[in-house]
This record gives structure tokens, sequence and C-alpha cells, in this order.
């Protein structure tokens, strides 16, 4: 069996590398059977690699320990699902669906631009490049096909990895990551064959739009993980590998945004292919930093084989990128200017920065600890003060600019024009401002601000939608509900792209509630049956310990009756669970969910002494909080409308870029 | 316009330095001796594991230098929570200051490393 994945993966790697020489030669030489057989390589390069997957499962769900992969991540008693999950639980399976998600991909990809020739020889190249890398790693560096003497059992999955989100979340973000390869491989095929026109940003908005889609909800659902299970009462900690989805996520959120002035101004060419490029580098730094350790403990970098070879494609693929876009500079150059720094193609410019910007500090805030030890042999590193500042210094002012920018016009806006749009936004600000003040809500100025600048894109979203209904329902002559429907079927990015704005506010007011507004409540003393705390308005009486066995834990649990008001509310069990076969124990929170509050009052046992009963209870209430989770499925509808297939857009297309196979647009 | 805005990003870095303050230095226990001032402490943890964390004394242990051929090791005191993951030979971190000859840590920075082989970032959240 072993022999079969290593056979299929060996096929893998001998078809990308075809891909890769064979593609380049056939597009150098335009030799168009040559380029087909290199696609098709392309194609059957899927197939084994699926066949080397299959086996790989099929050992996982047999537990077949002859495997030295599934002996080291499952065990006998492991439960079928996570054993399977165990295919991206470690690093030679997580590379296995790197490739498999990328051929995947790729053979997609490229059969639906077949059409688009000229452009697509040079795409199948650069994605056989990218496939090669990782073929041979999985061939001759870290291979999960290694086999070894079968022990008596495996070593099982550690307890925290066994939680119906690891099933979900590594591969929502693999997904994203991987995604982001193809917007990267026709970037660059576009500069190879010199086709510098849009066509490449047309034939790739639906793949950045989705693996931006998967990024963004694999994060959302390891927040809500770490949330839940976790038991240290948050949802982000920017910690290293955190940092690592959430870097892509950002350059691909400001590359989303400048497309669009390419698409309708011709400008940013240049700007577009460096965002495209630092969101592949930074996805491929991504699964480097999850997959290395080399943040989190640095000492294992020398150790680990993948780290050195990582950095090394890193650093071609960097150079690689900057060569080719330097040597078509000439072609990127923009036929129109800006025309005034109050326009809708300024506030993208201004949004991209900002995007950039946030980026780069984060980028920098992983990598300092990396660069003061080679650089002064004295690690420093940098924490939540840090990140929390640039947070609130680029992203509150991109916050705002997501109400604005959808009310100024296109090329030069005049101050009458816009005093009229900004009104009714800047009036619900203000209010919303005065009135928060005014509920004693000034205590905190990042919090009074995201509410205030929430309030005023939410205004201006409401605003548009209000807009184009009554614009339909008095042309058309539809009804309110009808018009509103046919208004986002008919401009589906547009909408789409509004109600992701939607989930952002959203997001925002959660976080802002959350973080800023949220009571801690740290155990100064211990708590005896019957005595009570304090939080918030919320009373907290401990009545005692209950013990039960679980199937692998001892559960220690305590009884809390939670007040309101001196009214009862709930019951919470915060607790202790002691696996004996891991030698380790996990808190286990308990939270009420607070429908007034839209917020959870979040209990932590953390410390239980159990002879004498005394409990240390942690109380955080945070207002808001499910907020964050709602913005989740919010941002996935408005994903989904704004990637919709649209009849009207793909023939408005064809006949916008069908002339430009034969001529090169101007 | 790109100068300008690399000017920016410039000052507001300077500010950020000046407002906020820089990082905070890592060191290992045999890097410890002679720093006076506030530092995270990085390092395995060497039993016996005594005291209580929540009560007056604290919780107190000794680290060890995770790599390398040094036999220094450093007492802590600590009081605030503690990870689930904490016990003696797991990798920690944990801010502080050196008082007469002991880490003491500051409350509730305690923060454990994951083993690195399978286990995913999201466990050494604090």
């Amino acid at each position: 069996m072993a022999d079969l994945g290593r056979a299929a993966l060996l096929v893998t790697f001998g078809l990308v590398v075809y891909a890769l020489v064979a593609g380049a030669l056939a597009a150098r030489s335009r030799r168009r059977r040559l380029a087909l057989s290199a696609q098709n390589a392309l194609f059957a390069a899927f197939l084994s690699t699926l066949v080397a997957a299959a086996v790989l499962l099929v050992a996982l769900a047999r537990r077949d320990f002859t495997f030295a992969y599934v002996a080291a991540h499952t065990s006998r008693s492991l439960p079928l699902g996570y054993a399977l999950s165990a295919f991206w639980g470690g690093q030679e399976g997580s590379l296995l669906l790197w490739l498999l998600i990328l051929t995947g991909y790729a053979a997609l990809a490229v059969w639906l631009n077949r059409r688009n020739r000229d452009l697509v020889v040079w795409v199948v190249p650069v994605l056989g490049l990218v496939a090669t890398f990782f073929a041979f790693m999985l061939c001759f560096v870290s291979s999960p096909f290694v086999v070894a003497p079968a022990p008596g059992d495996g070593a099982g999955m550690v307890a925290s990895l066994q939680n119906p989100y690891m099933l979900a979340h590594p591969p929502m973000l693999y997904l994203g990551y991987v995604g982001l390869t193809i917007p990267f491989a026709f970037a660059m095929g576009a500069l190879l064959s010199g086709r510098t026109d849009e066509r490449w940003i047309v034939a790739t908005r639906r793949w950045t739009l989705a693996a931006w889609t998967f990024l963004g909800v694999g994060q959302l659902l390891g927040a809500h993980w770490a949330y839940v299970e976790i038991g240290w009462g948050g949802y982000y900690a920017w910690d290293p590998v955190e940092n690592a989805a959430l870097m892509p996520w950002l350059a691909a959120t400001a590359f989303l945004h400048s497309v669009m002035i390419q698409e309708k101004r011709g400008m940013l060419k240049v700007w577009n292919m460096i965002l495209v490029a630092l969101a592949f580098l930074l996805s491929l730094f991504g699964t480097f930093l999850t997959r290395s350790g080399v943040v989190n403990s640095i000492h294992s970098f020398s150790q680990s084989p993948l780290g050195g070879w990582f950095l090394g494609f890193i650093a071609i693929m960097t150079a690689f990128s900057v060569a080719l876009i330097y040597w078509r500079l000439p072609l990127l150059r923009s036929k129109t200017k800006l025309e005034s720094l109050v326009s809708r193609e300024a506030t993208f410019l201004y949004n991209n920065l900002l995007l950039v910007a946030l980026c780069l500090t984060i980028l920098w805030g992983v990598m300092y600890p990396l660069l003061t030890e080679a650089l002064r042999g004295e690690t420093r590193s940098v924490s939540k003060p840090y990140y929390d500042f640039f947070l609130h210094v680029f992203g509150l002012p991109l916050l705002l600019l997501m109400g604005i920018g959808p009310l100024v016009a296109w090329r030069r806006a005049s101050l009458r024009a816009l005093g009229k749009t900004f009104l009714v936004p800047l009036l619900a600000a203000v209010v919303t401002g005065v009135a928060l003040i005014a509920l004693g809500f000034g205590s905190s100025t990042p919090g009074l601000l995201a509410y205030t600048f929430s309030a005023f894109v939410a205004a201006s979203i409401v605003l548009e939608f209000q807009r184009g209904t009554s614009a339909r329902h008095a042309i058309a002559g539809e009804s309110y509900p009808r018009a509103l429907v046919s208004l986002v079927g008919r401009n589906r990015r547009r909408y789409g792209g509004y109600i992701v704005h939607a989930a952002i506010v959203l997001l925002a007011i959660g976080i802002a509630g959350s973080s800023a507004y949220q009571t801690v409540r740290e155990p100064a003393h211990g708590l005896r049956k019957g005595q009570s705390m304090e939080a918030a308005g919320w009373t907290f009486v401990y009545r005692g310990l209950t013990t039960h066995q679980e199937a692998d834990a001892q559960a220690t649990r305590a009884t809390v009756d939670v007040y309101r008001g001196g009214s009862h509310v709930t019951t919470l069990h915060p607790g202790k669970n002691w696996y004996p076969v891991e030698q380790q124990t996990s808190n286990e929170v308990s939270i009420y969910h607070d429908p007034r509050s839209i917020g959870d009052v979040f209990t932590i046992a953390d410390q239980i002494d159990p002879k004498s009963g005394v409990l240390f209870l942690k109380v955080l209430v945070k207002p808001l909080v499910n907020l964050i989770w709602v913005a989740g499925f919010v941002f996935v509808f408005g994903s989904v409308i704004a990637m919709w297939p649209d009849a009207v857009e793909q023939r408005r297309l064809a006949e916008r870029y069908a002339p430009a196979a034969a001529s090169a647009r101007t | 316009m790109i100068a300008l805005s690399v000017a920016a990003a410039l000052a507001v870095f300077i500010l950020y330095t000046a407002v906020v303050g820089g990082a905070t230095t890592q060191l290992s226990p045999s890097q410890l001796q002679g720093h006076t001032g506030h530092v995270s402490l990085v390092g395995a943890v060497v039993g016996p594991v005594t005291g209580d964390a929540h009560a007056a004394s604290g919780l107190r242990f000794r680290v060890k230098d995770v790599s390398g051929a040094s036999t220094v090791t450093v007492p802590v005191d600590y009081h605030g929570s503690v990870p689930d993951l904490f016990k003696t030979g797991r990798h920690i971190v944990v801010a502080g200051q050196v008082r007469n000859g002991i880490f003491v840590g500051d409350n509730g920075t305690l923060v454990t490393k994951c083993p690195s082989k399978y286990a995913p970032a999201k466990t050494t959240s604090s």
C-alpha cells in the first residue's frame, strides 16, 4: 500500500516537472501541441495526487500502523472521524493536502480558461513550478509513506485536537492558502506572456474571492474554537500562527479592492502585481510558520528539515516575482492618472495603503524575534499592545473608509455632492456618538470611535440599498421587495460587496464590545460554598462541586448560580477535566449567551481545591461578542452573492475582451 | 504619493515607540544573570512545583534552558492563572523581573508553549 502511495507521488512529481519544463518550452516556442500536453500533465497530476491521498486516507481509516505517519498520529481507540482528520494533523499529511488542493485547483482553473490560450500557456508552467516544490518535498524530504515495523498501538492524537473544529478549520485555511496560488499564477502568466491587460484579473476574480472567503471563514472557525474550547476567555491572541492566516487575508483584501480600479480605470497595474505576489508569498510564509514551528520554538528550526527548504522556496518565488514585475514594468504603465484626491479611486488607494500597512506591521511583529536574534543575539518580542496599537491606528480609519468609499464619485467628486450624500451617515454617526457618551461608553476612545464609525458605515450601506431599490421601484415599477432582489441580482459584485462590508461592521462592533467594554474579574480570593462574587451587574453564587467520570477523563464541575438584579438567570458549570492517559488537565469553561446584550457571561474555574472545595472563579462579561459569529454568516452570504455566476456579466466581459486577443487593447 | 505614505507609516511607527514603548526582551535562564529590568523568561519547567498560584506565597518552581548544555536554573515565584498544560518539563514563557535572586512573575502572564510536533498553535494561547 505504501508503495502505491509513494509511486503515485513520484508520478505526480514527474508530471508537474513536465508541466513546468514542457509548458515553458511550448510557451516560448509557441508550440500548441506541446502546450496541450503540458496542460494534460497538470490534469493527470491531480489524478495521481488523488491516488496518493486515497492511499493515506485508507491507511488512516484502517489504522495501518506500518505507516509511520499513521502510527504517529492515530491510535486504535481514536474515533474514525478524528483518525481521518489526522490527514492534516501532521506535517507530511498537510503537505499532501496542499499538493492535492493545488493540483485540483490548477486543473480546474486551467480547464475553465482553456480558451484563453495565449494567457494559459504561461500559467501552466508557473503552476507546475509551485507544484514541483511541494511534490519534491513529499517525495524526497517529508514523505507520508515512510514505513516502519508496526507498533502495537499508535501514539494517538493530542486531546485538544479531538474536536469537531479540527475537521473543518484546517482544511478551510488550506483551501484559502492554496487558492491564492491561482491568481498569482495567472498574474505571472500575464507578465510572462506580455498580456498585461485585465484578462488575468477577470479570469481569477472568483478564485481570489473564494480563497479569501475560505481564509476568512477558516480564521473565524479557529477563533471560535479557541473561544469555546481553549478556555482563556478570548478568541484571538495575536499568536504568530494566527497572524500567519491574517496576513495573506489582509493582502488579498487589498488586492480584491485594487483590481476594481484596474478594471474600471486601468490604473495600479504594478501595484496589483505586487499585491497578488505578496498575498501568495504570505500564504507560503503562513504554511511555513504553521508547519515549521520556527517562531513558536525557535530551536526546532535547525532540526526541522522543512524550514530551510521552505525559506529557500519563498526566496526563489520572491526573486521570481520581483524580477518578472521589473522586467515588464514598461508594459504595466497605467494609461490614466489619479485625477483628484477626493474620488472613488483615491479612497480605494487609501484603503489599500492602510491594509498593506496593517499587514506589514503584523509581519514585522512576527519576524521581530527572529530578526533581533539574528542581529543582536538577543530575542526580543512584541505582544498585544503592539498589535492593538496598529489595529487602532490603521483599522479604525479603514472602517471609516468603508463607509466613505461607496459614497464618493469616480474620477472627481464635488464637495457639494459629497455634502449631500454624507448628510445621513454623518448624522447617524453623530447621534450614535452623543448617545454613547451620554450612556457612559466614553470610557474607551477606540471603542467609541469604532461604534461611531460603524454607525456611519451602516447608514451608508443602508442608504445605498435604499437608493437603488427606490430607483428600480420608480423606473421598473416593481414592488419594493422585488426591486431589492433584482437590484442585488443585477449587480451581484457591488451589493455582495456591501453585504460583506456589513459583516465587517458587525465584526467591528463585536470585537469592540467584547474587548473595549468587557469586564474581567480575576479571582482575588477563593470562594467557599455559598459565597458569591459580582461582575458588571451579575452575581455569581457558588453552590458546590460535583464529580463524574467521562469516557476518558475525570470531570469536576462547580455549580454556579447566576443572578441579574436579584432574579435567577441560569446555572453554569465551569470545571476541569483530568485525562489520566495523557496526564493532563483541561479547563472546561461554561458560557451563558445573554440575548439582551448579544454577549456572553463566560466563567472559568481557574483553580479548584478538591479537599476544601474552594473555587477560584474567573468571570468575563463580554457584551456583543456573539455578533462576531453572526458576522461570519453574513460574510459568507455576501461573498457567495458576489461570486455567483452572472450571465450578463459574462457576456459583457466576453464582448470586451474578444477583440483584446486580436489586438492588444489600449 | 508613495513617498508621502512611506513618511506617514514611519511617523506612525515613531509615534508607537514613543507612546507605547518598545518590545520585551526574551531571555533564557542562562542569559538572565545580571539583567535587572523587565523581561520575558523562556525556559523549561524543573520540578518540584510547590505552592499555590492563588495563595500569598505563590506558585514556586525553577526553569532551565530549553536547549544547550547550561545547567543554570532560575527560581520563579508566580501568581495568577496557570495554563492547563503547565507541568514539569513543559516550555514556558513568563514576564517579570528578578528580585532578590528570585524571578517574580507578573500576575497572569504565564504561558505554555506547545510541544511543536502535532499540536496546533491554539493550545499555546494564554
